[in-house]
């Protein structure tokens, strides 16, 4: 159970930075974001629901962040950086 | 109390909250990513932190538990930098197994961690002059770890180079001179090297906390 909730985490990370990325074109096309995330469409689609629910994207059509989710992408980027300056990465 | 050993109070306080300071940064990438091994580094400074409480205590109220503090606070110091190293060895390794080997030697230094404080309590053996021996090689241990952290380090940094990445070795290496500079006093009762190994030591961690601000505070603004 560890091991899936570690994993989820890691990609709703990755998805809200392809979804930040994506969002910078007129429209956000979900077979690339499937490509870039690198999951199946079924998981895709429930990450996308995850996300949602947790408040971090508008709504699954649009997919575009709210600003809990700019946040929290912030904060993620942050913590990345702050992983490569302490020499863990 | 007298002024020295007040001095000291005021110094091993200020250690710990910078320690405790660094721990509520360190738990960040645990608790983004979820990655167990990034576990170690919160329980490095916090434990450090508790050592230099528990120093604190002793010059504090030398009567109180004197010989029982001091060394749980080395054990709590030797326990610290275990954990730092395991913390920076298993970090790079991603493989399923790695994540075993990780889990098997949290648990080993957990239980080390516990069987070292019961033998503390009950055995006579951990008295004050064996103490001072014991304090001489847990010295050469702390540098032997942190050179292993500072080379991997060095290496992460020159691998992507970045200013900020840079301080990282840069903190260790205060605290592993530092560490030097108490062996020295130890040997030659060089009063340089005792108050430099004291200015070292907080050099160190306050350049750990210029790091998490530079990285949390001070981070150029992304477009989102």
């Amino acid at each position: 159970m560890k091991t899936l909730r570690r994993d989820r985490i890691t990609i709703l990370g990755e998805l809200l930075l392809v979804l930040n990325d994506e969002s910078k074109n007129d429209r956000i096309v979900l077979t690339r974001v499937q490509m870039k995330i690198n999951v199946s469409y079924d998981r895709l689609k429930k990450y996308i629901g995850d996300l949602k629910d947790l408040g971090l994207i508008d709504d699954e059509t649009s997919l575009r962040l709210t600003e809990k989710g700019k946040q929290y992408l912030k904060e993620y980027e942050n913590v990345l950086t702050f992983i490569k300056h302490m020499g863990l990465a | 109390m007298p002024q020295y050993e007040e001095f000291r109070v005021i110094y091993e306080v200020t250690s710990a909250i910078l320690c405790f300071t660094l721990v509520w940064f360190m738990t960040k990438p645990y608790r983004f990513t979820r990655k167990e091994q990034y576990v170690g580094l919160p329980l490095a400074f916090g434990l450090l932190g508790a050592s230099y409480f528990f120093s604190a205590i002793t010059y504090a109220q030398p009567s109180f538990l004197s010989d029982d503090l001091l060394w749980v606070q080395l054990i709590a110091r030797t326990f610290s930098f275990i954990f730092l190293a395991a913390t920076y060895y298993f970090s790079k390794k991603t493989s399923k197994n790695s994540q075993l080997s990780w889990n098997i030697a949290f648990s080993l230094i957990a239980v080390a961690i516990i069987s070292s404080v019961i033998a503390i309590i009950f055995m006579p053996q951990f008295n004050f002059d064996n103490y001072r021996i014991a304090s001489s090689y847990v010295r050469i241990f702390i540098i032997i770890s942190l050179t292993y952290v500072i080379i991997s380090t060095v290496r992460s940094h020159l691998a992507k180079p970045d200013s900020i990445s840079l301080l990282t070795p840069l903190g260790y290496s205060l605290l592993a001179i530092s560490q030097y500079s108490l062996i020295i006093w130890a040997t030659d009762a060089s009063m340089v090297a005792w108050w430099g190994a004291l200015a070292l030591r907080l050099s160190g961690l306050a350049i750990f906390l210029s790091v998490a601000y530079l990285t949390f505070y001070k981070s150029p603004k992304k477009e989102t």
